[in-house]
């Protein structure tokens, strides 16, 4: 009882109390979206070699924007504590958007076998990772 | 030549069997994120695995009781209902895993969502639990889950760097970015999954349901000695590719499609095919496993006739049980707790409860009221008394380390 | 035919032994002894019967699991009988390590849950007399 109290009470959301938490859920965050991000560009890569079958690259693709959106969820739900966590959150934010925006758009174009557009919308999707990759890195 | 046919077919569906979601989640998460600096835990647990199993199946062959049977007149009836109701909690939270597993592999197939196709797995499960002999029922999905030999050959397809590879393995190191505690955890998990209890008692009983008998014993051992191994290879390769094609990258697993993903880049549709087909067949198997064991472990310490090997009417409160299992099983499923989160969670507990499977075999190995002069010899003992004590201490630090790293997110 | 009085320590080789019948089919574990004086000396006590069943079981065990198993169990009885399921002692043909019987489960005391399974759940399924391939 116990133990399912404290493993529900560290993941909760709500306002924070110093910027260093925020700081580590924040490279957290960008840690987590980078991973998928990679996930959707291998499947992707995948996809555009013929090496998968649509609908499995359609569920990668739907698992990928889902897991993106909701940590980037999770992540605006908890108050910045500080001005320099407002910064830092703006930050993310402007690598958090187009992350998601661009998974929704593969998790659509996979449902419809689109494979061409596929390849055209994951485009931007390695330059992404990498800046997801150093900005936890710089906050880890 | 018909009993070489009978070995070669032990020993495959050894193989074929050894892997269950369990190995899948925690091979491909460790491998994505440690690389190959947890190999030497899946060689620890192999290892383990392979001197207790031996020890369960020579048991079973020599007395005619599995070791479950024989853990009450051993440690006395407390004990033994203690140890029965924690074996029975976490094999029935691998059985909802299990379950969890086949949909997921269905789910990745068709794209339609897991939890329509969870009531049938339960209801195919059972159905087949019910109607098909032991030995087919083994036979058949250990030899399908031998498809997962794809993710063996994918390593060469993917052209590692085989001395960063070997680096990695024999000089184990906490990558950047990862902590210890968390390094220690996944050390835990894995250890778990290899050395599963539901494991032990499914070895054991099946030997009990296959008639072993003294002369069984070269098959045990064969099964065992080279069956077992080659299994944890396959685990050891689904780690590999995960290494190789995954960390790299950061991708941090938590669906079946990442791990499915190396053999696909490698082998195109065919491999992916046999990767999808390996999966479904080997967390299928499981789930036969581990509903029967929920059956063997409730009906062995009571002294109910138990088995499949006499006809359902004269074993009726044993598939009673296994019956409510599965149900149980595929409800928890149900209430839509991620799959994959609930197979971390059965494998870390199954790591905690270790001791409590593993003592009752190494005790009545030692017995001569039941073995003869086949008990343990004085080495068999010495390794299997230093595993105890590092399962015990496993077991200690399985729960700490689970809070500390908020279970290794 | 075990000899009237025999020996032995009732603790380590008559309980929680299994019990195999006259058929070699499982019929329940050995959960408690029940115990009557002797005649000459009440001080002596003789085996008089074999208890089993989650009653006896409760009643041995003792503590906050035997109260788990006796509300479980009470839960699951259909008949209104208040004592354990009985196996008198002379039924016992050998003692080893496990107990064997000379008669078969059918006429035990205790095989009236498992009458009550066969009959209320695994009867109704198909193929439940199928013999094992």
């Amino acid at each position: 009882m116990t133990l399912l109290l404290l493993l529900v009470v560290s993941g909760c959301t709500g306002p924070v109390r110093s910027s260093g938490v925020y700081e580590s859920k924040a490279a957290n965050t960008a840690r987590k979206t980078a991973s998928a991000v990679a996930t959707a560009e291998l499947a992707v890569q995948a996809a555009t070699h013929d090496r998968t079958f649509g609908r499995t690259a359609a569920q990668t693709l739907a698992e990928t924007a889902r897991d993106a959106g909701d940590v980037q969820g999770i992540f605006d739900s908890i108050q910045p504590p500080d001005r320099r966590s407002d910064q830092l959150r703006s930050q993310l934010d402007d690598l958090l958007q187009p992350a998601v925006s661009t998974l929704e758009d593969l998790r659509t174009a996979a449902r419809r076998g689109d494979v061409e557009s596929m390849a055209r919308i994951a485009a931007p999707l390695e330059k992404l990772a990498g800046e997801l990759q150093d900005f936890d890195e710089a906050h880890r | 030549m018909k009993n070489l046919v009978q070995v070669a077919l032990g020993v495959l569906t050894a193989i074929g069997g050894f892997v269950d979601i369990g190995d899948i989640v925690a091979s491909t998460a460790t491998g994505a994120r440690f690389g190959l600096a947890l190999a030497w835990v899946l060689v620890v647990g192999t290892t383990g695995i392979m001197i207790f199993a031996e020890m369960a199946g020579r048991v079973a062959a020599i007395s005619g009781r599995p070791v479950f049977d024989l853990v009450r007149e051993r440690l006395g009836a407390g004990m033994g209902l203690a140890n029965l109701l924690a074996s029975f909690f976490i094999t029935l939270l691998t059985l909802a895993a299990e379950i969890g597993g086949v949909a997921l592999a269905i789910e990745l197939a068709t794209s339609v969502n897991y939890l329509l196709w969870v009531p049938l797995v339960g209801i195919v499960v059972w159905v087949v639990v019910w109607r098909l002999p032991f030995e087919t029922m083994d036979n058949t999905f250990g030899l399908i889950g031998l498809a997962l030999v794809v993710f063996l050959f994918a390593i060469w397809r993917l052209h590692p760097d085989w001395a960063g590879l070997a680096h990695s393995a024999l000089h184990p190191t906490v990558p950047q970015g990862e902590g210890h505690p968390t390094y220690w955890y996944f050390a835990i998990a894995l250890l778990g999954s290899a050395m599963s209890p539901y494991e032990v008692f499914f070895f054991s009983s099946g030997a009990v349901e296959q008639r072993w008998t003294r002369r069984d014993l070269i098959i045990n051992r064969t099964n065992v000695l080279i069956g077992f191994p080659l299994g944890g290879l396959l685990a050891l390769a689904l780690m590999c590719t995960a290494a190789i094609v995954l960390q790299p990258q950061g991708v941090d697993p938590s669906h079946l499609s990442q791990a499915a993903l190396p053999v696909s880049l490698a082998f195109g549709k065919l491999g992916l095919a046999l990767a999808l087909i390996g999966i479904f067949a080997c967390t299928f198997g499981a789930a036969l496993e581990t509903c029967l064991s929920c059956g063997y472990t409730v009906a062995q310490y009571f002294g109910w006739q138990w088995g499949k090997f006499v006809k359902p009417a004269q074993a009726p409160r044993f598939h009673v049980v296994v019956l409510l299992s599965i149900l149980a099983g595929t409800l928890l499923v149900l209430t839509t707790i991620d799959p994959i989160q609930l197979t971390e969670y059965s494998i870390v507990l199954a790591a905690a409860a270790l001791p409590l499977t593993y003592l009752p075999v190494l005790l009545v190995a030692n017995d001569r009221d039941y073995m003869g002069d086949k008990v343990n010899s004085g080495a068999s003992n010495l390794l299997a008394t230093v595993y105890l004590l590092l399962l015990l201490v496993v077991s200690v630090a399985t729960i700490p380390l689970l809070v500390v790293t908020k279970a290794g997110g | 035919m075990q000899a009237a009085g025999r020996v032995l320590d009732a603790g380590l080789k008559l309980l929680d032994r299994q019990l195999i019948d006259s058929q070699g089919m499982l019929a329940g574990k050995v959960d408690d002894l029940e115990l009557t004086p002797s005649e000459d000396d009440p001080k002596v006590l003789y085996v008089t019967a074999i208890l089993a069943g989650p009653g006896a079981l409760a009643g041995r065990l003792g503590g906050r699991l035997g109260h788990l198993l006796e509300r479980v169990s009470n839960r699951l009885r259909d008949t209104a009988e208040d004592r354990p399921a009985r196996v008198p002692f002379g039924v016992v043909k050998r003692i080893g390590s496990a107990v064997d019987l000379w008669v078969a489960k059918e006429h035990l005391e205790t095989d009236r849950v498992e009458q009550w399974a066969r009959q209320t759940i695994i009867a109704k399924l198909p193929g439940a007399g199928d013999a094992p391939q």
